[in-house]
């Protein structure tokens, strides 16, 4: 008995020194990672993110891969929760060794997953607003494509302005950029001569009647709301029932069509949303919507398409497939004077002249912390169950 | 503190649609002495048991609760077989911890099935009233007695039924209870349908005024151990009385907190009673 236990010890420990060797045989694919929220609040976007993540790479793969190899794609779900996020992150930068991770959301989450990223030197693309992310040490190893909360909320209080909001209000719950948020709205109200409430409610509760109660004491004649959908849903409606017929705004990605339809028209009529625009009419968002087989492809989901596009070609720029290289030559493929390019395809072919990535949901260009720039904003206005365009900014 | 009357209104209907699937929660408590975390699912079910009846169906709240109860009630009773039963010789952590993984795979099969959005009930949403001040809504309004109602049947069975009769004898002393002829493993199974049926229904009241999806029930489980513990658990009047103490406490909490620390209030009451009177309220007595 004891003999075979020490066998089988023997054997075992052989086979685990002996794994490095095998799992270097395996990494002729080049790895890739996608961690999107396919659950939790932001679960309406994850799984398309996804998918546009692994059409690009399906296109590179058919097209004859990039240095030489296949590109693998490796998902996990972030679960839009931080603690599962990091799980899934020291998983993918671990144990499969991804040199980019792209697509997470929730600020919380890419504030959590963004130490792992840079200390195993691994590029981090996301999509969170947050300011503080890009203020983060991460010695250019994240790179957004989602305009930052500042410029966001700086673009919307304009509009609010514009509109003639004389008090204003913000009502959102403890997000990364919650603080920010208020202090520039209160900033911008106080500069045109308006007043300013703010009130930072607990996500996750079913009703907010007394926080309503609350923030309409003043009372505001223009609402801003700063959190998510599954909360915004029950704020939008806790709204409407307490009476009150001012104008709303909402992010595009807590006011979207989910809460559209779990609400009646009613209550969601007139309130306005706005977004960093994808680019709705280049080539790159033709080629998104032929992937993911719709004609309206979400923000997120075009930002995804440009964030494995952007990994593909700065690897293919340094030569090298590491996370290190991508951070060095992302720059170089997605701004500058070389051809400009809309797919990772077409970017492969023109490499050797010099190339500029122009993607779905932009230009793509980014400054020396990482955040984007030259981002288009469009404000939409809800009537009966769509959105329409009100204006661009 | 002219928020007050307001305030209080809010947390005397939130304490009540609270204290139904606090019951049942406390009273699987009483029978099997076990935490059973898995309402947090069963709300769930309830709530999209009651959805798929008022929206697919297109039946009215009341007959939608029914189908809420009954859907959570067959799915605990099934569940608690096959998953908790069999572990729950191995004692009460043990069977709580099970309950905990049960709660993930049942969230994550209605998750399956209905997928992540949000859905709304079919109802008519009306503007509130405003009656000196304070505002309520009409579906507030009837959720409130709804919720009235199912509490005075739960207390009707407990007292006069003999399956009520049966489970409060279990509840004190099942050795006991066994010698009179009482089946403890049949008392459990009911105990179990029944609970877990006014879980489901108590998901869909909460639902009711807002939107649901699978982390509905989910997100009730602090408040719900909160009212149990502070009421005393396994006492099921203790369990009303406990979930109004959560339920206006979390609202007037903004008087004095910013409203961002309002599940801190379940904590607070949570210590407080343990520290000063960790029996409960109105101690373990089931009834």
């Amino acid at each position: 008995m004891t003999r075979l236990s020490r066998r089988l010890f023997l054997g075992a420990t052989a086979a685990t020194l002996a794994s490095p060797a095998a799992l270097r045989a395996q990494t002729d694919a080049i790895k890739l990672g996608s961690l999107t929220p396919l659950t939790g609040v932001g679960g309406a976007y994850g799984p398309s993110m996804r998918d546009a993540i692994a059409g690009v790479i399906e296109q590179v793969n058919e097209a004859g891969g990039v240095l030489g190899s296949q590109i693998e794609l490796v998902s996990e779900d972030t679960q839009t929760s931080p603690e599962a996020a990091v799980r899934a992150a020291r998983k993918l930068i671990d144990v499969d060794g991804v040199s980019a991770i792209m697509g997470t959301w929730a600020s919380s989450v890419t504030t959590a997953v963004a130490p792992l990223a840079w200390e195993s030197k691994t590029m981090l693309l996301c999509v969170s607003g947050a300011d503080s992310i890009t203020q983060l040490p991460h010695q250019g190893f994240i790179c957004r494509t989602q305009p930052n909360s500042k410029l966001q909320i700086r673009v919307a209080g304009d509009f609010m302005v514009e509109e003639g909001a004389t008090q204003m209000a913000w009502i959102g719950p403890q997000t990364p950029f919650a603080a920010s948020s208020i202090e520039i709205l209160g900033e911008m109200a106080a500069a045109n001569g308006a007043g300013m409430e703010s009130l930072i409610y607990e996500a996750d509760k079913s009703t907010y009647r007394s926080e309503v109660d609350q923030i309409l004491r003043a009372p505001p004649d223009f609402i801003m709301l700063g959190g998510y959908a599954a909360d915004s849903t029950v704020l939008l409606r806790d709204i409407w029932q307490a009476g009150y017929d001012g104008k709303i705004i909402g992010p595009a990605y807590a006011v979207n069509n989910t809460v559209l339809e779990a609400l009646p028209a009613d209550v969601t009529e007139g309130v306005f949303t706005w977004e960093g625009a994808p680019a709705i009419d280049s080539g790159a968002y033709g080629n998104i919507q032929a992937i993911l087989g719709v004609d309206d492809v979400d923000p997120y989901s075009a930002q995804t398409y440009d964030h494995a596009s952007l990994a593909i070609l700065a690897m293919a720029a340094a030569g090298d497939a590491s996370g290190d290289a991508i951070r060095a030559n992302i720059r170089a493929i997605s701004q500058g004077d070389g051809q400009v390019v809309e797919s990772a395809v077409d970017g492969l072919a023109a490499l050797d002249g010099g190339i500029n990535y122009s993607g779905a949901s932009g230009p793509c260009d980014f400054d020396e912390i990482g955040d984007i720039t030259g981002t288009q904003f469009v404000f939409k206005q809800i009537s009966g169950s769509g959105a329409s365009e009100y204006k661009r900014a | 503190m002219d928020l007050l009357p307001q305030l209080l209104v809010n947390g005397i209907i939130s304490g009540t649609l609270l204290a139904i699937p606090a019951i049942g929660f406390t009273a699987i408590f009483a029978v099997l002495r076990f935490p059973n975390f898995s309402v947090a699912s069963h709300a769930t079910i309830g709530a999209f048991a009651g959805y798929a009846a008022n929206v697919w169906l297109g039946l009215p709240a009341a007959p939608a609760l029914i189908a809420a109860f009954l859907v959570a009630a067959l799915v605990g009773l099934v569940s608690d077989e096959v998953a908790l039963k069999p572990l729950r010789p191995y004692g009460a952590l043990t069977a709580a911890i099970a309950s905990i993984a049960l709660t993930i795979v049942l969230e994550n099969m209605v998750r399956f099935g209905f997928g992540n959005d949000l859905r709304g009930y079919d109802l008519p949403l009306v503007r509130d009233w405003r009656i000196a001040g304070v505002r309520v809504g009409p579906q507030q309004v009837q959720n409130f007695a709804l919720a009235l109602g199912i509490m005075a049947a739960v207390f009707a069975a407990l007292k006069f039924t003999r399956i009520g009769k049966a489970m409060r004898a279990v509840a004190d002393n099942p050795t006991l209870a066994e010698l009179k002829g009482i089946d403890p493993v049949w008392v459990g199974r009911l105990t179990v349908f029944m609970a877990m049926g006014l879980v489901g229904a108590g998901g869909m009241l909460l639902g009711l005024g807002t939107s649901i999806d699978p982390l509905t029930g989910f997100r009730f489980i602090l408040p719900i151990f909160a009212a149990a513990v502070v009421g005393g658990l396994g006492s099921i009047p203790g369990a009303a009385l406990g979930a109004m103490v959560v339920g206006v406490g979390e609202e007037l909490s903004i008087l004095v907190l910013s409203p961002s620390y309002k599940s801190a209030v379940g904590f607070i009451a949570i210590i407080l009673v343990l520290a000063f009177r960790p029996r409960g309220l109105l101690g373990e007595r089931a009834y």
